[in-house]
């Protein structure tokens, strides 16, 4: 069977798209295309890999707008899945490419120093003996260690494509709730702090990391791992966890959303009514109606019985 | 390679230099992987690292403690890149927690002396049986995710070789978390990461080391960073011998070639591990769980050939002698499939499906992924893969991880201290990296305290320009073979010539096959002529030194005539501790002139003895 490559190159300044024709072999993954274009049509195309077994995270490509790790990913799935003879190989998005698959790592690093990225131990344990953790504590963050850097999940999230600057990358999450997790940690606080001023409750929950990690890690669930941890540590109140509190004592006490008094809720009376001009647009576009309480869900009583048991468990 | 260089590349490598060096800084720079004060080259590293796997952070580490020393980690990808992240069974070390009991550091010692059939210098294992432990506790402080025991302590698990169970692991990712929890504590000590930068050279001015020459990939500058003290951990060579090999496509010997190149011997370079179950069509490794969970291996004609190799323990036997066994079907005709890609086949078909699917799951994906076998229904074409180098460059003092050759150093699977003498054991490796990765950080933080600069800048920049001028010649040629032709002829040489089994008429073949090679790589075609991220540049450079390690690896098997371990002579069987009880240093001369000298094994308590599992 023979597929054609269309690669995204970009070179000295220069960009285009060129495409390869190869001849699929049983078994052969992205990578192992890529190495055949390199070896026998074009010295010059540039990426970077290294293990070729899904564990450096050295090769993630976009294929088609979707991450994927080249050294994993068959080509003749991706063709029965696009039902194409064609596939579109682009560098990772929300990161810059330095040349033709190959992006910048460095700002990722720096952003990811800012959340204090390492164990502080407790008091108890020391280099020389080592710590102490049962096995259901060591299960609590055990999936997140997991995590192999390969930035796919940043790639097709929604919230970097929209402004990197006020949103950590999905896999920054997934460390920091590592680290929060860790029973080990004596000061959890020092990095879940980091993480809420970085944009913890920016995230869009639209599961894009969810559905891309090629470890199944659920950098989204590990994003709301960290948002119950706010509560749990009583982290000082943000906009993110006030308005998720307002929210959830609606629905909580009567099931109604109480939208003329969320904003005050969330923001407080003096930045609510900066916002009074939104307000306005809003109503002049039918979107907010300050005289009524709508009923959030048909089955709103099922979704209490389920709050009411969720507290339970906690 | 520099004689070949014409005079005019030269010169214009030499004023393209000069004109870097007049202008200061203002070279253009691609972003921030170089730190700013190595860009202006106005940097004097106290410790200068290369190689950013599990031996090099570990360094970085030890050495960062005293916060007055400057340190920078150069390494040729990202960190978190390396093979260590590879490493699957975790690190042994003698703890004394429940799960280890009845350990001690004999026991420990006594395994892994008798793993290498009796090539390991005793005194060595010994320092290293002593500190792996209290490494598996450090590494606990430091954040690593251990799976545990109800009580709270550390698992550890029982690996193969092993009287008791003294592996700590996460998993079956134990490297994966060696990496990561070694970087986290990096980037919190704010260590400086020279990343995308090929190493080229360690300069040397006589007898005084000045430096290292390097490539920045991004911006395609060759750049020269001063350092009083070198750590080499750059890992192995596996990818000598290409797809045949479980290693990543980083493990090309860069370090090893530099080093050698200043006069450290390679030592024992003809210790390769083989394993046995490597994919067939690629080199990827199938865990040794395949055959602990009773999996069998078949020839073309479905018979169970084990039974002929070691009729007792069958697909159990150790790694080296199912690896010869299958290499002898191959050779006698019984295996599947041709060149590279011939083995024979594991068979998992009597195994419940259940089974295969709780215990074999990594197996059971890559088998479907690169082989389309879905083992549940169908045998997996599989054969021996190199999967480690026992040798490397000879440490002189264990307890620095100092070489020969004064303010360098080295660490990890590109060093030959040496622990895992003619054959390493399971879990053995990731200990090392941690024992003496730490070991050379704290040697070459006290070799600085005792020492000043004393390197020469123009050595620097000579060797800086010469690299230049060798670029811009290099990526000029319009034709000769291309680099990965010579690439495939040098594995299919080292395969089948240097493989698991050896003999003397085929080493003296494949000696002058590669030096063949060598001569065809002075003028071979790298089909890329660009400043930025040239890969292809890059991959010639890891060729170069591939071959340089291939010269190394024939003469320390050419020379050894015996059978020890992974080295398998069909020509002398046996082991020979009469003549050789003793490491092999190759040391180079000039370039592509070599010779072999011997040293003696250290013996402390155990005698060399017959090694039988």
């Amino acid at each position: 069977m023979k597929l054609t490559l269309a690669i995204h190159r970009s070179v000295d300044g220069k960009e285009w798209i060129q495409n390869y024709e190869i001849e699929i072999k049983k078994g052969m993954t992205i990578l192992e295309g890529l190495h055949e274009i390199k070896a026998n049509q074009d010295a010059s195309l540039s990426f970077t890999c290294s293990c070729r077994s899904s564990i450096c995270g050295a090769c993630a490509v976009r294929v088609n707008k979707n991450a994927e790790l080249a050294c994993e990913a068959l080509l003749v799935d991706l063709a029965k899945r696009y039902q194409t003879e064609k596939l579109e190989l682009e560098p990772l998005a929300n990161f810059k490419v330095l040349r033709d698959l190959i992006v910048d790592w460095q700002p990722k690093y720096e952003r990811m120093q800012t959340i204090h990225p390492r164990l502080n131990p407790k008091e108890e344990f020391s280099l020389d003996k080592g710590c102490i953790q049962t096995p259901a504590e060591f299960d609590r963050y055990k999936k997140y260690a997991g995590c192999i850097l390969c930035g796919a999940c940043v790639s097709e999230c929604n919230k970097n494509t929209l402004n990197q600057k006020n949103f950590l990358d999905p896999f920054i999450f997934v460390k920091a709730a590592k680290l929060v997790e860790d029973s080990r940690d004596r000061n959890p606080e020092e990095h879940l702090k980091a993480v809420v001023e970085a944009g913890l409750w920016r995230c869009m929950e639209c599961q894009e990391c969810t559905a891309k990690c090629p470890k199944d890690l659920d950098p989204a669930g590990a994003i709301e791992k960290l948002k119950a941890a706010t509560f749990r540590l009583k982290l000082k109140e943000t906009v993110g966890s006030n308005h998720a509190k307002a929210v959830y004592d609606d629905l909580h006490d009567s099931g109604m959303l109480d939208e003329k008094t969320l904003a005050t809720r969330t923001e407080g009376v003096f930045l609510s009514a900066l916002r009074a001009p939104v307000a306005v647009r809003l109503m002049t576009h039918g979107k907010l109606n300050m005289l009524e309480r709508h009923p959030v869900n048909p089955e709103i009583k099922t979704i209490q019985a389920i709050m009411t048991k969720a507290k339970e468990v906690e | 390679m520099t004689k070949d260089i014409s005079r005019r590349a030269f010169i214009k490598g030499t004023a393209a230099v000069g004109l870097a060096v007049s202008v200061g800084g203002c070279l253009e720079w691609k972003g921030d992987n170089i730190p700013k004060a190595v860009q202006r080259g106005d940097m004097t590293y106290d410790i200068l690292i290369l190689g950013s796997g599990g031996a090099g952070m570990r360094a970085a580490l030890e050495a960062a403690k005293n916060k007055d020393l400057k340190v920078g980690v150069m390494t040729k990808l990202v960190p978190t890149r390396s093979a260590s992240t590879m490493a699957q069974g975790g690190m042994n070390g003698v703890t004394g927690l429940p799960s280890n009991k009845g350990d001690s550091y004999g026991a420990h010692t006594f395994d892994t002396v008798k793993g290498g059939d009796y090539l390991s210098d005793q005194d060595a294992v010994e320092y290293y049986a002593e500190r792996a432990g209290k490494n598996i506790f450090e590494m606990d402080y430091m954040g690593y995710p251990y799976n545990r025991q109800e009580d709270g302590t550390v698992h550890q698990r029982k690996m193969g070789g092993s009287s008791f169970a003294r592996a700590a692991y996460y998993e079956d990712r134990s490297g994966h978390a060696v990496v990561h929890a070694l970087f986290e504590q990096c980037l919190a000590e704010h260590i400086d990461f020279i990343s995308e930068c090929q190493m080229l050279e360690i300069v040397m001015d006589g007898d005084t080391l000045c430096g290292v020459a390097a490539l920045d990939l991004r911006s395609g500058n060759f750049i020269q960073v001063a350092a009083k003290t070198v750590i080499i951990a750059t890992g192995g060579y596996g990818r000598a011998y290409w797809i045949r090999t479980t290693n990543p496509y980083s493990s090309t010997g860069d370090g090893i070639a530099a080093g050698m190149s200043i006069g450290v011997p390679f030592k024992d370079p003809e210790m390769v591990q083989f394993h046995p179950t490597g994919l067939a069509v690629n080199g990827v490794l199938l865990s040794e769980s395949s055959r602990s969970e009773g999996a069998y291996l078949l020839n073309k004609n479905g018979e169970r050939f084990m039974k002929r190799y070691a009729p007792q323990f069958m697909e159990l036997a150790t790694r080296d002698i199912v690896s010869r066994a299958i290499a002898t079907e191959v050779e006698e005709g019984r295996g599947i499939g041709e060149g590279l890609q011939a083995g024979v086949y594991l068979d998992f078909r009597h195994i419940p499906k259940e089974r295969i699917m709780e215990r074999l799951g990594q197996v059971y994906d890559l088998s479907l992924r690169f082989a389309d076998t879905d083992i549940t229904k169908d045998p997996v074409l599989i054969g021996p893969t190199c999967h480690y180098s026992m040798g490397g460059l000879e440490v002189a003092d264990f307890q620095t991880a100092a070489t020969r050759i004064p303010g360098v150093f080295a660490a990890g699977e590109c060093s030959c201290v040496s622990i895992h003498g003619a054959n390493r054991l399971g879990a053995n490796s990731l200990s090392e990296v941690m024992v003496f990765g730490q070991a050379a950080g704290k040697g070459a933080a006290e070799y600085v305290a005792a020492h000043s600069y004393e390197g020469n800048a123009a050595a620097l920049q000579q060797a800086v320009a010469r690299w230049s001028a060798h670029f811009e010649e290099a990526v000029q040629r319009t034709d000769g073979p291309s680099v990965t032709e010579l690439r495939d002829h040098m594995a299919d040489t080292m395969w089948f010539k240097v493989g698991v089994y050896r003999q003397k008429n085929q080493l003296l073949e494949a000696a002058r096959e590669i030096t063949a090679l060598n001569e065809d790589y002075k003028k071979c075609y790298i089909g890329d002529a660009s400043h930025v991220y040239n890969t292809a540049f890059m991959n010639y450079i890891e060729l170069g030194n591939l071959l340089q390690v291939c010269q190394g690896i024939i003469m320390g098997a050419l020379a050894r005539q015996e059978s020890r371990g992974s080295h398998s002579r069909r020509d002398y069987p046996q082991r020979d501790d009469k003549n050789f009880l003793k490491h092999t240093l190759v040391f180079q001369e000039a370039e592509n002139k070599y010779h072999v000298e011997y040293k003696d094994v250290v013996v402390t308590q155990y005698p060399p003895k017959e090694r039988k599992y």
